[in-house]
C-alpha cells in the first residue's frame, strides 16, 4: 500500500528543485564556469523528474493550491515533459559539444521544460497563459540559436508569427470565458453552474477560439508550414519540439472537456485533423528526407490525437499523447542512423503464406468486434476497433504471414504477442492513473463518428487505389501537390551551409 | 614531357573554343568535358574518399584556387585565422616564411627598391584586413579615379556565370535560389532508392523524361511557366541544345556555361556523374541533369530576357591597391600623392600580384615546409642503430591508415614483435560477400574495378536457420516502415512501438555504454552467425558477373604480390598476423567515412581473412618456395580487424596453430589488453571531453563507440599530414602522432622499380585523396564538407543535407575536422609524400608515372626523398 504524502511538500519540493534547475542553467551561462559544470547540471535536472514521478504515484484526488492544480493528469504531464528535457539535455552533452552556443542550449532548454511542466499545472487560467506563452517563446529562441545561419532566423520568424496567433487565440478564449463566468480558475470554469452560465453561441466561439489556439502548434492543415521549415533546427530541439509542443492541444482540450464535449466545433476540428491526416501520410509517402518524413507523420499523429479528443475520448488522446511524444524523440535522436546500408531481399510468397493470412484477417477481425462489443460507448471505439483490427492484420501479414521461415513466424507470432500484451498493460496503467481526473467517453454525435469513417476510409481506398495507378495524370498531380506542399518554402533553403565559412573566417572572435 | 602534354592539352581545348561553327556539337562530350569541375559522389554509406579536385590536376592549385574563386568565390587556401591558429600552435615556423617571401620577390621584376617591396610584402602578410574606413573614404576614391585613366586595362576575362545568378546579382531577384531549389527537389525524388513508398512517377524512363513528363503539373512552377514548356524536346539532348540556344550562349562558351552551373550543386550533379559511370543505361544522366537544370532557368528568367550585357571589361578597382600601400606601406595620402607616376604605377602592380591569394600560398607552403622540417629532424635524429636479426615473435600486417601508427607504436613496444604497412585491401580486387546476404561490396579502392568475388558460405541446415535469423531482424525494421507508411496501421503505430523505444532511450540516454552494448549483444546472440568458409576456389556459375574464387596461379599471384608490397619475403615469424580495419559508431551517417578507405568504406577484415587464408595454403607456400619466398612449416597466417574507434585487435580468423605459433598467439593475447590502454590514452587525450568517467581508457573509448549522441566517436583520418614509403626502422623510434600513412618499402628488393611505382599508383592515391578531402572539408567547410551535424537530415538513404534542404553534401562533417566552432583540429597540408629509396629511383619513377609527376609538379602533393645515407631531397 502506498504512504498516501500530502500534495503540499511535494508540491513545494517540486518547485525548489526545478528553480534549482533554473539557476543551475543559467548559472552554466556564464563563460567562467567550467564546461565540466554541465555533467553536474544533468544530475540536477534529474531531481524534478524524480519528484514528479513520486508524485505521480502518490496522488490519488485532485488538490488545488492557489493557482496550481494538482492531480494526477498534471503529474503525468510533468513528468513527461521533464522526462523528455532530460532525455534531450543529456544527448545534447555530447551531440552539441563545441557549438558555439553550447552554453545557451541548456539555458533555454532547461527554460522551455520548465515552462511547460508549470503550464500543466497551472489551474489559474492567466497563469496558463502565461506559462505557455514562454514555452513558446523557448522553443523559438532554441530554433533560432544560430544567429549566423539566416535560414534559422527565417523558420524562426515563420513559426514566431503563427505561434503568437495561437497564442492570442488561447489569451481570447480565455479573457471570453473569463467575461462569461467570472472565474479565472479552471476547476471552476468547467463546474456545471459556471458552465450553465455560458450561452451556446459564447460557448461556439471559445471552443473556435480553442481549436485555433490547439491546431497550430499541432501543425494541422492549414497550418502545417511552421513545422516543415523548422527542420533547420537541430535535433535535440526538433526532438523537444515533436515530443513537448506539438501535443499541447490533446492536454488542453481534455482540460477543456465539459465546455468543448458535445458542441458544433467538433465537427470543425474533426474535418481539420481528417485532412491533417491524410496529408501527414502523403507525405510520408512522397518525401525522401528523413527528418521531413518524420514531420510528416507528426502531423498525421497529432490529428489522430484531435479526432481523439473531438470523440470525446480524451484518455486515449492522453494515452496517444505521450506515447507518440516518446516514439518520435527517439527516432528524432537517433536520425543518423536513417542511412540505407543493405537492400531488402524479396521474399518469395508461398501457398501457405496465405493460409496464415487469412489466419490473420480473422484475429484481426474478431479483435475488432471485440474491442467494439466489449466498449460501452459506441463513438470512439467504432473507430479505434477499425484501427485496432486493422494494424494487427496488417503486422499478423508482415511478421508472421510473409515472416522468413519457422523462426521467423515464430519471432514474429512473439513480438505481436508481446506488442499486444505491452499494450493492454500500458493502457490499464494509464486507465489507473487517470480515471479519475480524466473526463469519460462522451457520447460524440453520431454524424461526426460517420465523417471520420469516411476520411480514413476512403483515404485509405485512395491510397490504394494510387498505388495501382501510377502512371495516371492524378496521381502524378497528387504526387506533386504532396511534394509542394511538404518542401519548405525557398527563402529557408540554403544550396550551402555559407555561415560556416564566415564562422571559420573570423575563427570564433565575432559573435 | 608531361608539360607539353599539358600544354596540347590547353592548345586543343582552346582550339575547340575558338572553332564556332563545328558541324557536329556533340553535347555530350562537352559535358563530359564540363564534368571535370565536379567529381563522382557515391552513396554515403559506402563513403569512401574522394577529391573533390581530380579533374583539375593538368592545371596548378594556385590556378585552380584563382579559378573558383572567381567562379564560385570558393578559397580553397587556408585563411588568415587557420594561419594565425597554427602559428600559435607553433606549426609555422616564420623563417620558412620569409624564404618564400624572398623566393617570390626573386621572380617579379618590379620596378622598386628592394626594401620598399619587401616592408609592403611583410606587412601584408600580417593577414589582417583593410580597414573599412579606409576603403570608403572619398579622398582615396578621388585618387583612385585620377589614376585609373593611367593603368591599363585589366586584361582578364571574367569568369561565365549562369544567367539566373546574374540576374540576381542584377535585380536581387532570387532567381538562381529558386533554381537550385527546384533541382534539390528533382534531384532528390529521382535518385531516392529506399525512402518514398510513392517514388517518382515515370522515374525507370530516366530523369529527364520523368520530369518532362511532370513539369506541366508541378504546382510549384505557375501557370504560364509551365505553359512554356508545352511543346519542350522529349529527349534529354535537344532540350539541352534547344536552352542552351534559347539563352543565347554561343557555342565557344557553352562548355563554360556548362561548367558554371554543375558547379552551383556540385554535389548532386556528383551523384548524377557516379550513377552514370554506374550503367550503360544511364550513361547519360549527367546530361539530362543539366538539360533539366537548363531548361528550367530558361523558364524562369524567360519574362527578363535579354539580360543587360555584363559589364564585361568591368575595371580592376585601383582603391584596394591604393589602401592597400597606404595600410601595410605605412604611408599617408600625403606621401602617396607626391610619388611620381612611375613609382605609383610600380607599387600598383605590386600590389595587384601579391594579392591574397598569393599571400595565403605563402603562409601555406611555410607551413607545409615547417611540418617537412619538423618530420625531417625527427626522423634524422631518432635512427636506429642495432639491425635486429633476432626471429622476431609475431609479424603484423596492418592497413596504412594513420591510425595503424600509434598502435603498431604501442604493439612494438610491448613485445618482439614486428609490423609491417601496406594498403587495407592487400591487393586483393575483390567484392565480397557476407553469409546470407545477396549483397556484394566492392572492398577495393574506389580507383579499381573489382576482378573476382569472394563469398562466406557455411553448411546448408546451418545456413538456412541463419537466414532465417537474419530476415526476422530485417522484417521487424521493415514491418515498422510498413507501418509507417499506411494510413490506419501508422495511427496506432506509436502505441504498440512506444513503449520500447522509450526504454532505449532512456538505456542510451541514462547509461549509453552499458545499453549500447547489450543491444549490440542481443543482436549477436540472437544471429549466432555460423563459422564460415571462403569461396577461395575458382567456381564456375554463370549467373555472376564476376568469376567467384581463385585459380591457382591467381592465389600463387596475389599472395607473392601482397607479401612482396609489405617486404616481408624472408625471416617469417611463427605468427603472422594480418590486420584489417573497422570503427564502431552508432547513430552515425558517417560511420563508413571511419571505416577503411582502401576497401571502398568497409572493414577490412574480409580482405585480411582472404589473405590469411591464401597464405596459409600448403600448395601455394610450395610454388613460392620454388620462388625463393621460403615460408616456414611452422609459420600460420592468421587474421586479425583492428578496431579503431577501441584501438582492439579482434582475432577473426584463427587457424589450427603450430606450437610456436601458439606460444606467440597467447603472449600476444596476454599482451594486448596493455598495448590497447596505451593506445586508447594517447587518442582520447586528444578528442574533446568533459573530463572522463572512468580512469580506464578502454571504457571511455567504449562510451565513444556506443553513445548515440557522440558527433566525434574518434578522430578518424584528421590531421594526417605525411605517407612514407619506407622500412619501418626509419620511423620506428618516432612518435608520428598518428598523422602519417606508412608504407612499407625495401628498395634493395625492388631492382626495377615496379614495387614503387605500384604504391605510387594505388596506395599514394587514395591516400592523397583522402588528404585533400580532409584539406578541402578544412578550408571551405561550406562548399566541400558536409556542414554542421547538428542540422543535417538524410535523404533518400543516400546522402546528407544541411537544414531544410541543401546540395547533396559531400565531404567530412565540420565536427570531423573541427574540435568546436572556434578551435580547428585537422591541418590543412597537403600530402607530403617520403620515399626511403636512391635518387635514381625516385628519377625513374617520375619518368615512368607522368600523372604523378604532374600531381608534383602542381602542387597537388609534395614529395621528398631520403637516400640510403639519410640525406633528404626535397622535389617539389
Amino acid at each position: 500500500m502506498l504512504v498516501l504524502l500530502d500534495s503540499l511538500p511535494i508540491f513545494s519540493a517540486f518547485s525548489v528543485s526545478l528553480a534549482v534547475c533554473i539557476l543551475s542553467a543559467f548559472f552554466f551561462l556564464h563563460p567562467r564556469v567550467p564546461l565540466r559544470f554541465i555533467r553536474l547540471h544533468v544530475g540536477i535536472i534529474t531531481f524534478p523528474v524524480l519528484i514528479s514521478l513520486l508524485a505521480l504515484i502518490t496522488t490519488d484526488a485532485s488538490t488545488i493550491i492557489g493557482p496550481w492544480r494538482l492531480d494526477s493528469l498534471a503529474w503525468l504531464m510533468v513528468l513527461f515533459v521533464l522526462t523528455i528535457g532530460l532525455v534531450v539535455q543529456r544527448y545534447s552533452v555530447r551531440y552539441l559539444l563545441g557549438d558555439r552556443s553550447y552554453r545557451k542550449y541548456f539555458a533555454l532548454l532547461t527554460f522551455t521544460s520548465g515552462s511547460a511542466s508549470f503550464t500543466w499545472l497551472s489551474n489559474d487560467l492567466r497563469w496558463l497563459v502565461v506559462w505557455w506563452g514562454l514555452t513558446l517563446l523557448g522553443l523559438l529562441l532554441l530554433v533560432s540559436v544560430n544567429r549566423e545561419w539566416k535560414v534559422a532566423g527565417i523558420a524562426a520568424i515563420f513559426s514566431g508569427r503563427l505561434f503568437i496567433i495561437s497564442w492570442l487565440a488561447l489569451l481570447a478564449a480565455t479573457l471570453w470565458f473569463w467575461q462569461a463566468t467570472g472565474h479565472w480558475q479552471l476547476s471552476l470554469m468547467m463546474a456545471k453552474d459556471s458552465l450553465a452560465q455560458v450561452s451556446s453561441w459564447e460557448r461556439t466561439g471559445i471552443n473556435l477560439l480553442l481549436v485555433l489556439a490547439v491546431i497550430i502548434p499541432a501543425a494541422q492543415w492549414p497550418f502545417q508550414r511552421w513545422l516543415l521549415e523548422s527542420v533547420v533546427a537541430p535535433t535535440p530541439v526538433s526532438a523537444v519540439m515533436h515530443a513537448g509542443l506539438v501535443n499541447a492541444g490533446g492536454i488542453m482540450l481534455t482540460r477543456f472537456a465539459p465546455l468543448f464535449s458535445g458542441d458544433i466545433a467538433q465537427i470543425f476540428l474533426v474535418i481539420i485533423s481528417g485532412i491533417s491526416i491524410l496529408l501527414g501520410t502523403g507525405i510520408i509517402l512522397v518525401q525522401v528526407d528523413y527528418k521531413r518524413q518524420l514531420v510528416g507523420s507528426t502531423i498525421a499523429q497529432m490529428g489522430f490525437m484531435l479526432i481523439q479528443c473531438a470523440l470525446g475520448a480524451y484518455l486515449a488522446a492522453i494515452i496517444h499523447l505521450v506515447l507518440h511524444g516518446l516514439f518520435k524523440a527517439t527516432l528524432f535522436l537517433q536520425a543518423g542512423s536513417a542511412v540505407r546500408r543493405y537492400e531488402r531481399t524479396s521474399r518469395p510468397i508461398q501457398l501457405s503464406s496465405f493460409l496464415w493470412m487469412i489466419v490473420g484477417s480473422a484475429c484481426g477481425l474478431f479483435v475488432a468486434i471485440y474491442d467494439w462489443l466489449t466498449a460501452p460507448e459506441i463513438g470512439y471505439q467504432v473507430i479505434s476497433a477499425l484501427i485496432l483490427g486493422y494494424a494487427l492484420f496488417f503486422a499478423w501479414t508482415q511478421l508472421v504471414a510473409f515472416g522468413a521461415g519457422l523462426i521467423g513466424r515464430i519471432a514474429g507470432l512473439f513480438l505481436l504477442g508481446g506488442a499486444v500484451m505491452v499494450f493492454i498493460m500500458i493502457h490499464a496503467a494509464f486507465y489507473a492513473l487517470l480515471h479519475e481526473t480524466v473526463d469519460h467517453v462522451v457520447q460524440p454525435p453520431a454524424l461526426v463518428v460517420i465523417l471520420i469513417m469516411v476520411i480514413l476510409l476512403s483515404g485509405s481506398a485512395l491510397g490504394i487505389w494510387f498505388t495501382r495507378h501510377r502512371s495516371s495524370a492524378s496521381f502524378a498531380i497528387l504526387y506533386l501537390w504532396l511534394v509542394r506542399l511538404s518542401e519548405p518554402q525557398s527563402d529557408s533553403v540554403e544550396s550551402h551551409p555559407d555561415y560556416l565559412a564566415r564562422s571559420l573566417y573570423w575563427g570564433g572572435n565575432r559573435r | 614531357m608531361t608539360v607539353t602534354s599539358t600544354l596540347t592539352e590547353k592548345l586543343n581545348l582552346q582550339k575547340e573554343k575558338l572553332t564556332p561553327d563545328a558541324p557536329h556539337l556533340d553535347l555530350n562530350d562537352l559535358v563530359k568535358a564540363a564534368s571535370r569541375v565536379i567529381a563522382p559522389l557515391w552513396p554515403i554509406a559506402t563513403f569512401a574518399a574522394r577529391n573533390p579536385w581530380m579533374g583539375f590536376e593538368g592545371q596548378t592549385f594556385e590556378q585552380t584556387a584563382r579559378w573558383l574563386k572567381d567562379t564560385r568565390d570558393v578559397e580553397i587556401y587556408p585563411c588568415a585565422s587557420l594561419i594565425h591558429a597554427a602559428q600559435k600552435r607553433g606549426e609555422v615556423d616564420e623563417d620558412f616564411l620569409e624564404m618564400a617571401l624572398q623566393r617570390w620577390l626573386d621572380v617579379q621584376s618590379v620596378d622598386l627598391p628592394l626594401g620598399v617591396a619587401e616592408r609592403f610584402c611583410r606587412a601584408a602578410l600580417k593577414l589582417d584586413e583593410l580597414p573599412s574606413v579606409l576603403l570608403e573614404s572619398p579622398e582615396l576614391k578621388i585618387l583612385a579615379e585620377k589614376l585609373s585613366a593611367l593603368m591599363p586595362q585589366n586584361p582578364e576575362k571574367h569568369p561565365l556565370k549562369p544567367l539566373s545568378l546574374c540576374l540576381e546579382e542584377q535585380s536581387g531577384e532570387k532567381v538562381a535560389h529558386a533554381l537550385d531549389h527546384h533541382m534539390i527537389k528533382w534531384c532528390k525524388l529521382f535518385l531516392d532508392e529506399s525512402q518514398a513508398a510513392w517514388s517518382l512517377p515515370n522515374r525507370e524512363e530516366g530523369f529527364y523524361r520523368a520530369w518532362r513528363r511532370l513539369i506541366q503539373y508541378d504546382p510549384a512552377l505557375s501557370y504560364t511557366q509551365r505553359q512554356r514548356l508545352k511543346d519542350w524536346p522529349q529527349e534529354a539532348e535537344t532540350a539541352l541544345k534547344k536552352a542552351l540556344s534559347a539563352l543565347k550562349i554561343p557555342q565557344s562558351e557553352m562548355r563554360d556555361y556548362l561548367e558554371a552551373h554543375l558547379l552551383a550543386l556540385p554535389g548532386w550533379a556528383g551523384m548524377m556523374l557516379w550513377r552514370s559511370q554506374q550503367s550503360t543505361q544511364e550513361s547519360s544522366l549527367l546530361t539530362e541533369y543539366l538539360a533539366v537544370r537548363i531548361s528550367m532557368e530558361w523558364i524562369l528568367i524567360k519574362p527578363h530576357l535579354p539580360l543587360l550585357k555584363q559589364k564585361s571589361e568591368e575595371q580592376l578597382s585601383l582603391v584596394p591597391l591604393i589602401a592597400a600601400w597606404i595600410h601595410w606601406g605605412d604611408m599617408t595620402m600625403e606621401a602617396w600623392e607626391k610619388l611620381s607616376v612611375l613609382e605609383q604605377k610600380a607599387r600598383l602592380t605590386l600590389a595587384r600580384r601579391f594579392d591574397e591569394t598569393v599571400r595565403r600560398r605563402l603562409w601555406l607552403e611555410a607551413w607545409e615546409q615547417t611540418y617537412t622540417d619538423q618530420l625531417m629532424k625527427m626522423i634524422s635524429s631518432k635512427k636506429r642503430e642495432s639491425d635486429q636479426k633476432k626471429r622476431a615473435l609475431a609479424q603484423f600486417a596492418f592497413c596504412i591508415d594513420v591510425r595503424s601508427e600509434p598502435f603498431r607504436r604501442k604493439l612494438e613496444k610491448a613485445g618482439p614483435f614486428e609490423t609491417y604497412g601496406m594498403a587495407g585491401f592487400f591487393g586483393l580486387p575483390i567484392m565480397t560477400c557476407e553469409l546470407g546476404s545477396k549483397h556484394a561490396h566492392s572492398s577495393l579502392p574506389v580507383i579499381l574495378k573489382p576482378q573476382y568475388q569472394v563469398k562466406e558460405s557455411s553448411p546448408e541446415f546451418e545456413l538456412k536457420s541463419y537466414q532465417q535469423r537474419r530476415q526476422t531482424v530485417n522484417s521487424f525494421g521493415y514491418m515498422f516502415k510498413m507501418m509507417k507508411q499506411n494510413l490506419l496501421a501508422s495511427l496506432l503505430l506509436p502505441e504498440v512501438s512506444g513503449p520500447l523505444l522509450c526504454l532505449q532511450m532512456l538505456g542510451r540516454s541514462l547509461v549509453p555504454r552499458s545499453a549500447g552494448q547489450m543491444i549490440r549483444k542481443l543482436r549477436k546472440a540472437w544471429l549466432r552467425k555460423p563459422s564460415t568458409e571462403l569461396s577461395l576456389n575458382r567456381e564456375n556459375h554463370l549467373e555472376t558477373e564476376l568469376p567467384i574464387g581463385f585459380s591457382e596461379e591467381e592465389k600463387v599471384h596475389f599472395v607473392r604480390q601482397a607479401l612482396k608490397m609489405m617486404g616481408l619475403t624472408n625471416h617469417f615469424a611463427p605468427l603472422v598476423v594480418i590486420c584489417g580495419h573497422g570503427s564502431h559508431s552508432t547513430n552515425n551517417p558517417y560511420a563508413a567515412a571511419l571505416d577503411c578507405g582502401a576497401c571502398g568504406g568497409a572493414s577490412g577484415g574480409f580482405n585480411a581473412r582472404v589473405l590469411a587464408a591464401l597464405c596459409n595454403l600448403p600448395k601455394i607456400r610450395e610454388i613460392l618456395a620454388t620462388e625463393g619466398i621460403l615460408i616456414p612449416e611452422d609459420t600460420v597466417f592468421v587474421a586479425a580487424e583492428h578496431i579503431t574507434t577501441l584501438d582492439e585487435l579482434r582475432f577473426i580468423y584463427v587457424p589450427e596453430l603450430s606450437d610456436a605459433a601458439q606460444a606467440a598467439f597467447q603472449q600476444i593475447q596476454t599482451l594486448l589488453p596493455k598495448v590497447s590502454q596505451d593506445a586508447n590514452a594517447e587518442r582520447l587525450s586528444q578528442l574533446p571531453s568533459l573530463g572522463f568517467r572512468s580512469k580506464d581508457p578502454r571504457v571511455e573509448a567504449q562510451r565513444f563507440a556506443e553513445d548515440w549522441s557522440e558527433v566525434r566517436p574518434e578522430w578518424g583520418l584528421a590531421r594526417n599530414a605525411a605517407f612514407i614509403i619506407g622500412h619501418r626502422r626509419l620511423t620506428q623510434e618516432c612518435n608520428l602522432e598518428g598523422r602519417v600513412f606508412l608504407h612499407s618499402y625495401d628498395w634493395q628488393k625492388d631492382q626495377d622499380g615496379t614495387l614503387l611505382s605500384n604504391i605510387i599508383a594505388g596506395p599514394v592515391t587514395v591516400a592523397q585523396w583522402i588528404n585533400l578531402q580532409y584539406y578541402a572539408s578544412t578550408v571551405a567547410p561550406h562548399y566541400y564538407g558536409s556542414g554542421n551535424k547538428a542540422t543535417q537530415t538524410v535523404t533518400g538513404g543516400l546522402g546528407v543535407m544541411q537544414g531544410n534542404a541543401s546540395d547533396l553534401l559531400s565531404g567530412l562533417p565540420w565536427q570531423s575536422v573541427m574540435r568546436s566552432d572556434q578551435e580547428v583540429y585537422h591541418a590543412p597540408l597537403r600530402l607530403l609524400v617520403v620515399i626511403q629509396a636512391p635518387q635514381e629511383y625516385v628519377e625513374r619513377l617520375m619518368d615512368h608515372d607522368p600523372a604523378f609527376h604532374r600531381k608534383v609538379q602542381n602542387g597537388w602533393l609534395r614529395l621528398a626523398s631520403i637516400d640510403p645515407e639519410g640525406h633528404w631531397k626535397i622535389w617539389s
